[in-house]
């Protein structure tokens, strides 16, 4: 009897089951579709049911319950907007974009520690579910879409040459100013993978944890994984916040001009009518 | 030694495994350690500068982005 109760606490030979890569489910048109791509379909209808929702009934006047969460959500980011820009109306001009990448990754993270998601459901020893942020090619994607997003919207603020000349700013005859231009784009791609790098190893590596935790607690698998769910959930909103705070921080070093002091001092003297 | 090593464990990845889990993990432990006495440095010095945790938590991310790649490149390396 004491084997047998010995087998039930102690883990077996077979160790965690840990899956970095994403597992193909079906082919559309020679196009493999993952598990991590129908989950990202499921959270976006998800996102957009809930915020279509609380766009319908939002009012003058504070309301309770989930309108409540999404305004202090969309409060907070759009604070981080105007503190980093500088300027209200810029803020509020370009804050649709971040608010809702903060809400996608944010949901879509959290829903990926739900019960049915990871190896519950299987099709051909595949998970069905697995969330969008624990493959590197969704955190890539977001990064990518994040990055043309900042872009462009410098372009658009700044016009095309100058933009350019954010980046090989100097004189044109000195050959510095194009070795240092070139480095400086080149950061700018490193920028992409260091946010794609950092969402997706947070993750993946929250789940590994939490799977080596539940291997390791054979019989009583749900009590030693339950602390680390909760530090889970507290990477993930911390983490989604880091993201667009980061984005927020790569659109205000492309937008800002030099002679952001003089607007200052002009229009100081303007107030004081000197 | 190394032929040694492998004849007992088999592999000698695991030491190399061992050695960079090990090794790389002084860095970011330190960093973050020195992040934080700051902090603390700076809101003794002036209580109301504690809001800006939020930043603080900015710069922690950043560097525990290179704890993380240490621990990834465990399951790359076979």
């Amino acid at each position: 009897m004491l084997n047998s109760l010995i087998n039930i606490f102690s883990a077996s030979e077979a160790g965690p089951t840990v899956h970095i890569a994403p597992g193909e489910l079906f082919e559309i048109h020679g196009y493999a579709i993952t598990n991590s791509i129908v989950f990202s379909w499921v959270c976006g209808l998800v996102i957009i049911a809930i915020l279509a929702g609380v766009a319908r009934r939002m009012t003058i006047r504070p309301k309770g319950g989930i309108t409540q969460v999404v305004e202090i959500g969309s409060d907070f980011i759009t604070g981080l907007l105007e503190n980093s820009l500088g300027d209200r109306d810029k803020a509020l001009k370009y804050s649709p974009y971040f608010v809702s990448i903060f809400f996608f990754i944010a949901i879509t993270n959290i829903m990926g520690l739900l019960p049915g998601v990871g190896e519950a459901f299987t099709l051909n020893e595949t998970p069905v579910f697995r969330a969008f942020t624990a493959d590197l090619n969704g955190t890539l994607a977001a990064a990518v879409i994040s990055m043309i997003m900042i872009q462009s919207f410098a372009i658009r603020e700044s016009g095309f040459i100058k933009h350019l000349r954010h980046y090989f700013a100097g004189k044109l005859w000195n050959p510095l100013t194009y070795l240092i231009g070139f480095y400086e784009l080149f950061g700018e791609l490193i920028r992409v993978g260091s946010l794609a790098l950092r969402l997706f190893l947070n993750v993946a590596i929250g789940e590994v944890i939490i799977s080596v935790f539940s291997y390791l607690g054979k019989f009583f698998a749900p009590l030693t994984a339950f602390p680390f769910v909760f530090l889970e959930i507290g990477v993930a909103l911390l983490q989604a916040y880091i993201f667009v705070m980061l984005s927020v921080t790569y659109l205000s070093l492309a937008i800002k001009h030099g002679h952001d002091d003089d607007h200052e001092l002009e229009k100081t003297a303007e107030i004081m009518k000197i | 030694m190394l032929n040694h090593f492998a004849e007992m464990t088999g592999s000698v990845e695991v030491l190399g495994k061992g050695l960079m889990l090990g090794l790389g993990m002084i860095g970011p432990g330190l960093g973050v350690g020195l992040i934080g006495s700051s902090f603390m440095n700076a809101v003794g010095r002036n209580p109301e500068s504690s809001k800006f945790l939020g930043q603080i938590l900015v710069f922690v991310a950043i560097v525990e982005l290179m704890a993380l790649l240490v621990f990834a490149s465990l399951f790359i390396i076979k």
